[in-house]
């Protein structure tokens, strides 16, 4: 299902929640304005959504609840309960329609007769109370499912068709063939909504038959207005129900399907003297159940016992019967061999051959297989017991009759009823916050087990209890991690959150640039923390606005190039162990690292030694330097200087980086790498001048002791040469203004952490080094917050403050 | 064009669009007797149905179309 149709799903179920509610409140207020204003917003809000998707019944629906409230609201119409009642009735249905859509991502075409009925439910309140001003009010028949209406419908039609055909129909319908009449009359200004009746009818699948008539005899050919539609169809298929729905869901009003039984397709002809005969085609019973009747009488008769003078006679009785029945279903080719076995029960007076060809050819069905076991029963056995009407003709009939739904539906959903689960919740982030921060707090808790633990052995001497409290500390540790992932995965959420928005943007600015590209997005699915990629989506947005203005050449210059007119452009999400990966490639010309370097130089970025010294790979991650912009030309897409500096903070802010690759006349490709989830840092603890500081593992490249002899200062600064390279040292308690000197161990050695700020490699001096350990970061807040050296607190197992440092910032 | 009106006969040619209507329908009022030769046409807007309806002209050639003739036929036969 895609994200739109989700959002639709849980926003929709709002608005009936207040739909439903605003209704309950006019019942108390009935003259409230305000009420009534409100209540038309939402049903005319969740109207208008439910126009974006195709979901033509639920429109249909609400389209006339608005319209009906908007004429309560003018004053129009008075709201009164029959009113409340209608639009209650109607809510449930889009409520069961939503439910649908939920669970199969769509609306069964059944419903149309349902949306249609209730469309017009609504229409009608509306229109009667109108008083005078009814244009809109439908013609006073408001049931179009009325027996007698529908039936006098069809029988008009009936007689149109072919005698033949008619016969043939009616035997397959015995046989169980649905058969549905359809009278299709189009409106009259149909053709100027696009709409084509004659090809619309045309589609319906095992037409079997079908009329086009008239709906009035026509004007002379002066006066015909041929745009007006003046046709009504007529067409008798074999198809599912459904399948006309489907074909219909846009204009269930204009279309009557009535299924026909087969007694309607046995059309009374010559006139009504014989009444009980005529009766037999009219009456309530179907056919189906006479027949199976008739046999039945004779398979009765057929069991009387054999030595009876009238044998004879009932035997060629039976038979003619029998025949009668045959040629009536249009067996005729069973006649031969029910005549020889008539002859045969005739010459040895029994009635056996002809019973057993009728279990033959028409076997009883089994719910009436008891009969057989009482066959050879002396006498006695009433006729009018075999003459009960049969369970399997019972059901025949039913499956006939029912055609037309009830008289008045209901969609379920009353108080009463059992609610169908909702699957998804709606959660305030504000709580899953809190749940973050309980469990953050649960860890820090979980985590001063150990240190009671080892307080119990060290300080009180109690073995066995610190043994007891690590076993108990191990399964809390289980859950608490459990619980941990489960609120993080709470918070996760696809990238495609905001890839979704990437297609029109490519295609805008392109558009725009005039420029040919194909976009293609790879890995939507991949799951992030919501703020990692909330966090994602103006970087990302500013990379691809980059590579379309000066990444992908003009459709001629590509041409030129010997590429491809147009341009590809290709974003992949991919997860990376506990980072979520985010690479953004095109084909265009790439960036030319000369240029780069001469205009790094000229904003004086770099200095001329390094213009020399620079590779081209750190040539062109230059971009990324703050206020670096190679666009000569200032658009409104790119080139104002804020660029891709501002793209690396933003991801560095939430833990990122990003990396840049490039080859000139062949494309550029930008790489995001991400945590999953900014809840948990895994940091190094450090000591330095009997405190210790925390620092991201990510920053953190290796830890080394260096024999002091091995330093060298140049210019005042501390270096040493760390796998042949230069690194700059520089003391933590200098960095943080400790008037301190930094410890060294006995070895007289330093201890070094070879942290990453930015591209360069910096040895920081600490005294010693720590545990690595798992935080919930705190960022500062209030006063602190502009401490900007520090990426924020968090609290130890033993209670104590851990400071986290942002090297980025101090040095 | 869909409809390729000849001396006396209009000769239609697959599928016949809303647009043709009103033309049709002058050209039957100038040509009463006027015959309509259907065989390559392969659908025709309801509109123009409506003036075949009306018109009761006299079709010459039924289409090829076996469904396309048999609603015609529906409509247009007696």
């Amino acid at each position: 299902m895609n994200p739109l149709l989700e959002q639709f799903i849980s926003e929709a179920r709002d608005f009936l929640q207040g739909i439903a509610e605003k209704l309950m409140q006019l019942e108390t207020d009935p003259g409230s304005a305000e009420l009534m204003k409100e209540l038309f917003r939402l049903v005319h809000t969740l109207k208008g959504s439910s126009g974006l998707f195709e979901f033509p019944e639920m429109t249909r629906v609400l389209h006339a609840g608005e319209d009906l409230l908007d004429s309560v609201r003018e004053g129009h119409v008075a709201y009164s309960e029959a009113l409340a009642d209608q639009l209650l009735n109607a809510m449930d249905f889009v409520s069961l329609l939503m439910d649908e859509i939920e669970s199969t991502g769509n609306i069964n075409a059944k419903h149309a007769d349902n949306s249609a009925r209730l469309a017009k439910a609504l229409r009608l309140l509306m229109g009667d109370s109108c008083a005078g001003t009814s244009a809109e009010a439908p013609p006073a028949a408001p049931l179009p499912e009325n027996q007698d209406l529908s039936r006098a419908a069809r029988l008009i039609a009936l007689h149109e068709i072919p005698e033949n055909l008619r016969m043939q129909l009616y035997l397959d319908v015995l046989a169980g063939t649905p058969l549905s009449l359809v009278e299709y009359t189009p409106e009259d200004d149909c053709f100027f909504k696009g709409e084509d009746p004659f090809f619309l009818i045309q589609q319906i699948p095992e037409t079997v038959w079908g009329k086009i008539v008239a709906q009035q005899s026509w004007p002379p050919l002066a006066e015909l207005d041929v745009y007006r539609c003046q046709l009504v169809f007529r067409a008798l298929t074999t198809v599912e129900p459904l399948v006309l729905s489907e074909l219909f869901r846009y204009i269930p009003e204009q279309v009557h399907v009535v299924a026909v039984p087969a007694s309607a397709l046995a059309l009374p002809q010559g006139d009504k003297n014989g009444g009980p005969v005529y009766d037999d085609f009219e009456g309530k019973k179907s056919d189906t159940q006479s027949f199976q009747n008739i046999v039945q009488s004779q398979r009765a008769i057929l069991e009387l016992p054999d030595n009876d003078a009238w044998l004879t006679g009932r035997l060629q009785s039976v038979a003619t019967t029998l025949t009668a029945c045959l040629r009536a279903i249009g067996k005729s080719n069973a006649l031969p061999e029910l005549e020889a076995a008539l002859t045969a029960a005739l010459s040895t007076s029994k009635a056996a051959p002809l019973l057993s060809w009728l279990d033959d050819y028409l076997p009883e069905s089994p719910g009436n297989s008891h009969h057989n076991d009482k066959k050879n029963a002396t006498s006695g056995q009433s006729m009018p017991d075999r003459c009960d009407p049969q369970p399997s003709a019972a059901e025949a009939s039913t499956i006939i009759e029912t055609s037309a739904p009830e008289a008045e539906p209901r969609f379920g959903r009353r108080a009463e009823d059992n609610y169908s689960s909702a699957r998804t919740l709606k959660v305030d982030q504000f709580k899953v916050d809190r749940l973050m921060n309980l469990i953050g707090e649960m860890v820090v808790a979980k985590n001063s087990l150990p240190y009671l633990a080892s307080r119990a052995e060290t300080q009180y001497g109690v073995r066995e209890l610190s043994r007891e409290i690590k076993a108990q500390y191990a399964v809390v540790n289980r859950i608490a991690e459990e619980m941990q992932d489960a609120i993080m995965q709470i918070r996760m959420m696809p990238v495609s959150f905001i890839f979704q928005r990437f297609p029109r943007l490519v295609r805008d600015t392109s558009r725009k640039l005039g420029k040919e590209v194909n976009l293609e997005l790879e890995g939507e699915e991949t799951e992030a923390d919501k703020n990692i990629v909330e966090a994602l989506a103006d970087p990302l947005i500013h990379i691809l606005r980059n590579s379309l203005d000066h990444g992908i050449e003009l459709p001629e210059q590509r041409r030129a190039a010997g590429k491809p007119a147009v341009g590809r452009l290709s974003i992949r999400a991919s997860q990376d162990s506990d980072r979520v990966v985010i690479e953004i490639a095109d084909d265009g010309k790439g960036i030319d690292p000369d240029i780069i370097k001469r205009k790094a130089y000229e904003k004086g970025l770099i200095d001329e030694a390094a213009l020399e010294r620079i590779t081209d790979q750190e040539a062109v991650n230059l971009v990324f330097a703050a206020g670096f912009s190679t666009a000569t030309m200032v658009s409104d897409l790119s080139g104002r200087g804020v660029g891709m500096d501002v793209v690396r903070s933003a991801v560095e802010k939430a833990g990122g980086v990003v990396a840049l690759s490039s080859e000139k006349g062949n494309g550029t490709l930008i790489r995001m790498s991400l945590p999953l989830s900014m809840a948990v840092t895994n940091v190094m603890i450090v000591e330095s001048n009997n405190q210790v500081f925390g620092i991201p593992m990510e920053s953190v490249v290796e830890t080394v002791r260096v024999a002091r002899s091995a330093v060298r200062s140049i210019k005042r600064r501390l270096t040493a040469v760390l796998r042949d390279r230069i690194v700059p040292l520089l003391s933590l308690n200098e960095l943080l203004a400790l008037n301190q000197a930094q410890r060294i161990n006995d070895d007289d050695e330093m201890a070094v952490m070879v942290v990453r700020v930015h591209d360069d490699l910096i040895g920081i001096i600490v005294d010693d080094f720590r545990e690595t350990v798992d935080i919930i970061l705190k960022p500062m807040s209030g006063i602190l917050g502009g401490l900007s050296g520090y990426a924020g607190s968090a609290l130890l197992g033993d209670g104590s403050v851990l400071m986290v440092l942002n090297f980025k910032e101090l040095v | 064009m869909a409809i390729n009106y000849q001396r006396n006969t209009a000769h239609f040619d697959g599928v016949v669009g809303v647009d043709e209507a009103e033309a049709l329908l002058e050209w039957l009022q100038k040509h009463p007797k006027g015959k309509l030769a259907l065989s390559a046409c392969t659908h025709l807007h309801a509109a123009n149905l409506q003036v075949l309806m009306a018109s009761k002209a006299s079709i010459s050639v039924w289409p090829q179309d076996e469904i396309l003739r048999a609603w015609l036929k529906s409509a247009l036969v007696p």
